[in-house]
């Protein structure tokens, strides 16, 4: 008997049937080297155009490179939830309904979507952000954790819990550059599939215990819930009333830290 | 004073190699021993199919190549990402660089920054120029990147040479480049009593770089792609004010106006008149335009004064 023999994807850890070229689990092509900088940063894999990556019983393709649209065959049985003004389209069979959500008061007012959709196969759904930038394919194993900055979740699995967390500190919700709350997605009993859009490129690298980077406070894309943030002012003496501040995001690990290069706040309201 | 170096890319020529080992880039003039894929100067691909000239004359600026690596001193800047790129830097003891406001993305602890110091801090806050300087002092990491798409120009500037940069464009630049601005002297005047308004379409000032006693190395920023073309002697150009990247101090400008249809005024509309405002540039020399250039505001009203040099076309 021939020992079965599989690809393992740098970027997410999935296997995939030997010839494939593309990871079936995330979309990452197999057969192109990472891009790591000196510095330690590592590139989101650039997805190609078409590639398909799978989730229970439904595929996702992803189109187009400069807006990338995330096209969603939903199997029977299988749903995704998602963010206002991020539908580009869909088959008439494709049942929407709403997510009941906690603090729908404290989310308005501190800017976050105040309606989750969610949407229910079978049919075909498909999603795009209104800017240019890269569609950051994450599979989430239980267990996994993991912090997205408002407004850069596209969609969502339903095996994954959605929830959000309030960022301690006042000094970090007023200079942070992520305002009150910020997405929590938790993998308990089941694998599933986060979906976010960075705006520009996006890039990747993993924080030692201790290890601290710090990053402008807009370039913050998602990290994993272990990275600790604090807000730090430098202070910049000008002679010119008395100079000016800048505010630096400190990150600490342990654990995952993805930024995105155009770090411009965009609102989707 | 020179000009900064001039590209001149030939898209069928593999590059001037003057020695079995030596190759000098297309974009900045730079010898390299050929033997990485980018100028380590630059970073232009050596690649010849990367040069693209236009049937009109614009040389399509090189794009670098994701990861490409450029030194300077003992010190290096990596250009990472495609889409909105990011500057890599790592700086080496006693090397530093400076920066504009709002473009630093994540930096090392170690790495120093301090405001620099820079006169006429009144004049650029109401000409909407950035009031604050960043430095950054070696040795560590520090990455920078701007907040749209487009490409990074990374232009090596000798001993002597300099470039004019229209405000905004500029992303960092080594100590070895000095930093002055002049004003652009291209304004015009709408309206009267207290609708007087005064509008700068190429901006109240440009920022001037000079590298004076050692080579450095500048970076700027275009929205969308970027072009350049060489002017010669008395050959002029007409461009969008918003457009202009850079030029060389040579490239001598006055704005342009033309009236399709004739100089047709809306009087019961407040004096509107359709227009076309151009930049003219005048050879010899070098210009860059960026083709993602944002709306120039003309409110279309009747001009009371214009900049001495100006022209006008009615067609």
């Amino acid at each position: 008997m021939e020992p079965l023999q599989r690809i393992v994807c740098d970027w997410c850890g999935g296997q995939s049937p030997p010839g494939a070229t593309t990871c079936t689990t995330c979309g990452a092509p197999l057969n192109v080297k990472n891009l790591v900088s000196d510095s330690g940063w590592r590139e989101a894999p650039r997805l190609r155009d078409m590639s398909e990556m799978k989730f229970g019983n439904s595929t996702c393709q992803v189109e187009g490179e400069i807006v990338p649209v995330a096209d969603i065959n939903l199997g029977a049985g299988d749903s995704i939830f998602f963010e206002h003004h991020v539908m580009l389209w869909k088959d008439e069979s494709v049942r929407m309904d709403v997510m009941p959500l906690q603090g729908g008061i404290k989310r308005a007012l501190a800017g976050m979507p105040f309606v989750v959709s969610i949407a229910s196969g079978p049919g075909r759904v498909a999603f795009s952000r209104d800017a240019n930038g890269e569609l950051v394919i994450l599979p989430l194993h239980p267990g996994m954790e993991m912090d997205v900055r408002e407004h850069a979740f596209l969609l969502c699995s339903h095996t994954i819990e959605y929830s959000y967390t309030r960022i301690q500190g006042l000094r970090n919700i007023l200079f942070g550059g992520q305002g009150m709350f910020i997405d929590r997605f938790v993998s308990r009993s089941a694998p599933g599939l986060l979906i976010l859009h960075g705006y520009g490129n996006v890039f990747e690298r993993r924080l030692a215990p201790g290890e601290s980077i710090l990053l402008e406070p807009g370039a913050l894309l998602y990290k994993d819930a272990s990275v600790v943030m604090n807000v730090e002012t430098q202070k910049l003496t000008t002679g010119f009333f008395g100079g000016v501040g800048m505010n630096l995001v400190r990150m600490t690990g342990p654990g995952r830290l993805g930024i995105q290069s155009m770090y411009h706040h965009h609102h989707t309201e | 004073m020179s000009s900064a170096p001039t590209p001149s890319p030939t898209p069928n020529s593999p590059g001037n190699v003057a020695g079995a080992h030596t190759y000098h880039c297309r974009w900045c003039g730079a010898a390299s021993d050929a033997s990485s894929l980018s100028c380590p100067k630059c970073g232009a691909p050596i690649d010849v199919q990367t040069a693209v000239t236009t049937d009109s004359g614009w040389n399509e600026l090189p794009p670098i190549r994701d990861m490409a690596k450029i030194q300077f001193g003992q010190s290096f800047c990596q250009i990472e990402g495609k889409y909105v790129p990011v500057a890599d830097f790592k700086l080496a003891v006693g090397n530093g660089i400076y920066f504009t406001h709002h473009i630093l993305l994540w930096k090392d602890e170690q790495v120093q920054i301090s405001a620099m110091p820079m006169a006429g801090g009144w004049k650029r806050m109401f000409a909407g120029m950035p009031l604050v300087m960043t430095q950054a002092a070696g040795p560590g990491r520090i990455a920078f990147s701007k907040d749209a798409p487009g490409e990074l120009i990374a232009l090596p500037l000798n001993p002597g040479q300099s470039v004019d940069v229209r405000e905004h464009v500029f992303m960092v630049a080594t100590h070895e480049i000095s930093y002055d601005w002049f004003q652009t002297g291209m304004w015009f005047v709408t309206g009267s009593g207290n609708e007087r308004e005064t509008h700068y379409p190429l901006g109240m000032f440009m920022d001037r770089f000079t590298a004076t006693s050692a080579p450095g190395l500048l970076l700027l920023h275009g929205q969308g792609n970027v072009f350049v073309r060489t002017l010669a002697e008395g050959e002029h150009i007409m461009i969008k004010p918003t457009a202009l990247l850079y030029k060389d101090p040579h490239v001598r400008m006055h704005l342009h106006l033309e009236y399709p249809g004739g100089n047709t005024n809306f009087t019961w509309w407040g004096n509107w008149s359709n227009r076309f405002v151009w930049l003219r540039l005048h050879g010899p020399g070098r210009v860059a335009v960026q083709s993602h250039f944002p709306p120039m505001e003309d409110p279309g009203r009747q001009i009371q004064s214009i900049e001495p040099l100006s022209t006008r076309q009615q067609w």
